[in-house]
């Protein structure tokens, strides 16, 4: 038993590329024994995938890899792909980031889940069937036998990737590689998932290597971690003493960078400023050196080695980093904070109560159907998705207002609705005290459309890639009609503002990396001088340690500028640092609306309380320790007529209620009530 | 749709056609009672009213199946029958051939994307899909005399679709082949790059998607995984083309035929334009729109075979 199911070392792996070879693995060593669960952090571009794709055997042919891999006693490298598919699927099984596009769209679920037990054993078609359906059971399909016969596109993202567990399950394998699995659902899904590769590895008694970002997964899941940057380990440690005794300046960075669902306190996060090196030619030097604010001139002289520096009592503990057993515990150095706290700009409206500010944003009663049609040549209305259900809130001058929910509950389509200035049937949207119904001809709606700005999920897809940035930032000015120079030190001082440097305003966005090109869609958003900005998801697509540093700009612009945010996330922890108020949607209405601290420390819808418990908090003993309410089943469909309660097909207390209660949830609709800085919509709350 | 163009194609002909030119310049010259006394049984003399004309037309097609004759009074029910078989012959194999190869040169490079077979393969397919078919046919005709002249046999004839004097049915059919071969080969060089590039390029979008990973990491192979995986999603816009390709093909075959002395589809189009021959034009123009409906039907049903989430909605 003391011999490890899974030892690689040494694994360097590199690829060519346009502008020379990509060392993307640069020697990664470790161990993995049966039953245990390694976790491995660190962002994109680190390496992680490629190491596990090295595992699998996956990667490209033109890649050289060089080390050693021994699974089970076998040395996986220099295996040709026939041999190595034996063991594929077999022993060593995979889970995928993305399930929408993991499985194969023209094969039915129970065709792909047989394939994967007959490639490896001889089943009879009859047993095959049986074996696949009781697989399907085992991940929590309602109906497996009927769901066989589905298709992929008529599954949600949860539970195809419940699919792709069960065809990692299926020959009982001994090490499961999870890639990201969960990085695309959302966050009640992904308790599911995790509580779901929990159940696989201890029914199969597998090894599991956990891919992620995400600190909370891995305070979660994990028994051992290691931190990769620059496609090399930078810390390994167990996951305990990785989360409390951090030796390296990145996992602290790393780990500081995490808004906290669960404290309140409004410090600044911080920021690991820069970005990655490139992997291409790599001097001999602490890859990190430059984003470090501890680095000193040895660092520039040669890489550090991972050494040991932990002790007797707690294990072992590997870092590569010259200082750190000058660093303590709580990302100390010297007594000081290895990562200083940035400065908290003061806000001009600090002291100025909710009441006497002025409404920037207002909306009432705002609702949205959808006609759901069918047919090809003629289209018969079949009936109505209530996208939003008469939702009423307010924004005032800087002030935060987010709206929280699952991926489908209506979040997008408000934004929508307030960015088209549409016209509401029995409610009204203001914009500084100005109707959209009032709004005629295109001079009075551009004048309107100054006020309110909005910023995109996608700091790729969100700026043409042909326009240089000056460009793109003077288009607002330009659709209102500024003078050309006017606009000229408009952009030089918007670039400044958020972070950039204006001489790189006629680059195009392709020179800059995810995070500037956020910074550069949000001076896009400021150039009208708008009161109010929309930000739709705008962090999401970003890394940790890019996303505080945009939050943290967003919390300075809005202190220095007033501005009034709205703001639409699904990740509660980025919510509760940056929001002032916040409504958490559910099926097109709000079932809870308030003030952030009020609601995040004292839940009274269930829905919410099942969302902030379903989030994996960045600290093993608390995350480890705490109850958790796991939802079952997906978001229900919009299209159905509901009489009640929304959400009562997914509550947990709708399921201890007396009978005669539950015939309330279901018969009447519950209203939102309480006082004005926390209202929620249950009966019985 | 087919009833529509069709009717709207005899009017465009009416005004680009007139059988009266056929006569103009005979020596000696026929007098204009002449030319309308062989035009008028025809239906074809400009003397009676268009409207009239029309619908004599039209009613012996709907009442009779019969479009009519040419101005030398040939039928055109025969002229098709007999030369729609000619050209089926022809093309259809070729298609078949020409497809065929084209989706497994497609799935053989793809798999293989720029290494030595992959740039081979690209390079032929570009060559041969520049050769013009005037080149390719006479091309292959020198070769094929050369081999008759050098085995001392006729084994492959370069004229013509079938010989008359053969009897008996195996006999016939090996008539047949070899005088089919010839036209089919020079029609698959031309054509097979098409869909030999179609394909690659459709199977190597494909070939790196997620769900072709997941097969893999079940444990099958890689060439295993592409053929079951990512053949079967990129076949869907190939087939859907192919069928498409039909009518085109069908009637663009002209210089082939025409090469080869091959009485088909092709030629009687040049023909029947040439000779005035309104109701042959139109006959041809009606054959080409129920062609063009058979390969949207055809691309439909390759489409459910192949996907079966098409079936389910």
């Amino acid at each position: 038993m003391t011999n490890p199911l899974l030892s690689v070392r040494d694994l360097k792996v590199s690829f060519p590329s346009e502008t020379g070879t990509v060392d993307a693995v640069r020697g990664i060593s470790f161990d993995l024994k049966a039953g245990r669960t390694l976790g491995i952090v660190g962002e994109s571009g680190s390496g992680k995938s490629v190491t596990s794709l090295a595992i699998m055997g996956l990667l490209d042919e033109n890649v050289r890899i060089s080390g050693s891999i021994t699974f089970d006693g076998q040395e996986l490298l220099g295996k040709s792909d026939k041999q190595l598919s034996a063991i594929r699927g077999n022993g060593l099984a995979m889970i995928f980031q993305d399930p929408l596009s993991s499985l194969t769209p023209v094969f039915s679920i129970g065709d792909q889940l047989i394939e994967a037990l007959t490639v490896h054993r001889k089943l009879s078609k009859r047993a095959a069937w049986a074996r696949a359906v009781e697989l399907l059971e085992t991940v929590g399909l309602p109906n497996p036998e009927r769901r066989m016969k589905s298709f992929p596109h008529e599954f949600s993202g949860g539970m195809r990737q419940r699919v792709v567990i069960a065809i990692a399950m299926a020959n009982k394998p001994k090490l499961i590689i999870a890639d990201e699995p969960t990085t695309a659902l959302d966050v009640t899904i992904q308790a599911q998932i995790l509580d779901l590769i929990a159940k696989a590895q201890s029914e199969t008694g597998a090894a599991v290597i956990m891919i992620t970002h995400d600190m909370g997964v891995v305070a979660k899941t994990a028994d051992d971690v290691l931190v990769m940057y620059a496609g090399k380990a930078v810390e390994k440690a167990p996951v305990h003493e990785l989360f409390h005794r951090t030796r390296m300046p990145y996992s602290i960075g790393l780990l500081g960078a995490i808004p906290r669902v669960d404290k309140a306190e409004k410090q600044p996060l911080v920021p690991v400023k820069g970005n990655p090196p490139l992997l291409i030619n790599l001097p001999d030097a602490c890859p990190f050196a430059s984003r470090c604010p501890i680095a000193i001139d040895a660092c520039h002289a040669r890489e550090p080695d991972l050494v040991d520096v932990g002790n007797e009592k707690m294990g072992e503990h590997h870092a590569a980093c010259i200082r750190s057993h000058e660093i303590t515990d709580g990302g100390l150095i010297d007594g000081r904070r290895v990562f200083p706290l940035p400065d908290v700009a003061e806000r001009a409206l600090a002291g100025v109560p909710r009441e006497d500010r002025p409404v920037t944003l207002e909306v009432r009663n705002m609702t949205k159907t959808f006609p759901l049609m069918k047919g090809a040549f003629l289209k018969r209305k079949l009936g109505e998705v209530h996208a939003i259900r008469g939702i009423s809130f307010d924004i005032r001058e800087g002030e935060t207002m987010a709206i929280v929910g699952e991926s489908g509950c209506g979040k997008t389509t408000t934004l929508l609705q307030i960015m088209d200035l549409v016209e509401q049937v029995d409610g009204d949207i203001l914009i500084g005290g100005t109707s959209v119904a009032d709004v005629r001809g295109g001079h009075a709606e551009r004048t309107l459309r100054r006020d309110i700005q909005i910023v995109f999920q996608d700091p790729m897809g969100a700026l043409d890639p042909r326009m240089t940035v000056a460009d793109i930032i003077a288009e607002p000015l330009r659709a209102i009609g500024t003078k050309k120079a006017e606009s000229e030190t408009r952009v030089d001082e918007l670039m400044d503002l958020v972070g950039l440097d204006p001489s790189h305003s006629n680059r195009f966005p392709s020179a800059f990396s995810g995070g500037q090109r956020q910074r550069i869609g949000i001076a896009r958003a400021l150039a009208t001088n708008p009161k109010v900005v929309v930000l739709d998801e705008p962090v999401s697509a970003l890394d940790v340690s890019i996303q505080a540093g945009v939050i943290n700009l967003l919390d300075e612009l809005k202190a220095k500028l007033g501005l009034s945010y709205l703001f639409v996330a699904h990740d509660l922890s980025v919510v509760r640092h940056i929001a002032d108020r916040v409504a958490v949607m559910y099926l097109g209405a709000f079932v809870e609306q308030g003030s952030v601290d009020e609601i995040f420390e004292d839940p009274q819808h269930p829905y919410t309380q099942a969302l902030l418990s379903a989030i994996p908090i960045p600290d093993p003993d608390i995350e480890r320790t705490r109850e958790r309410i796991v939802l079952t089943g997906d978001l229900a469909s919009a299209t159905d007529h509901i009489g009640g309660c929304s959400f009562a097909s997914r509550c947990q207390l709708f399921k201890v209620l007396p009978p005669e209660d539950q015939a309330r949830c279901l018969g009447e609709v519950p209203p939102l009530t309480g006082p004005e800085n926390h209202r929620n919509a249950c009966h019985f709350r | 749709m087919i009833v529509v163009a069709t009717n709207l194609t005899y009017f465009l002909a009416w005004g680009f056609l007139d059988p009266r030119n056929n006569y103009v310049g005979r020596r000696p010259p026929l007098s204009e009672d002449q030319i309308v006394q062989l035009l008028q049984p025809r239906n074809l003399s400009d003397t009676v009213s268009l409207l009239e004309r029309w619908w004599s037309w039209f009613s012996g097609i709907i009442f009779r199946w019969d479009w009519g004759v040419s101005p030398v009074g040939q039928s055109v029910n025969d002229q098709v029958a007999y030369r729609m078989w000619v050209s089926a012959e022809l093309v259809l194999g070729a298609t078949i051939l020409a497809t065929v190869l084209g989706i497994a040169l497609g799935v053989y490079t793809a798999s293989r994307q720029y290494k030595l077979a992959d740039r081979i393969g690209q390079a032929t397919s570009i060559i041969t899909m520049n050769i013009n078919i005037v080149v390719a046919a006479l091309g292959i005709v020198l070769l094929a005399i050369g081999f008759n002249n050098m085995v001392g046999t006729t084994v492959f004839f370069v004229t013509g679709s079938a010989s008359s004097d053969v009897t008996g049915f195996f006999p016939i059919i090996i008539d047949a082949l070899q005088h089919l071969i010839l036209p089919t080969v020079a029609l698959v060089i031309i054509g097979y790059a098409g869909t030999h590039f179609l394909q690659r390029s459709l199977l190597l979008d494909n070939i790196n998607a997620d769900y072709v990973r997941t097969a893999r990491a079940k444990g099958l192979t890689k060439a295993q995984a592409i053929r079951k995986h990512a053949l079967r999603t990129s076949l869907i816009p190939v087939a859907t083309q192919v069928a498409f390709t039909i009518p085109t093909v069908f009637m663009g075959a002209i210089l082939t035929e025409s090469i080869f002395g091959w009485n088909g589809m092709g030629r009687y189009f040049l023909e029947t334009i040439a000779k005035n021959d309104i109701h042959g034009t139109v006959a041809i123009a009606a054959f080409g729109a129920v062609l063009t409906a058979i390969g949207a039907l055809l691309a439909d049903i390759a489409v459910v075979v192949l996907d079966p989430r098409v079936r389910v909605s």
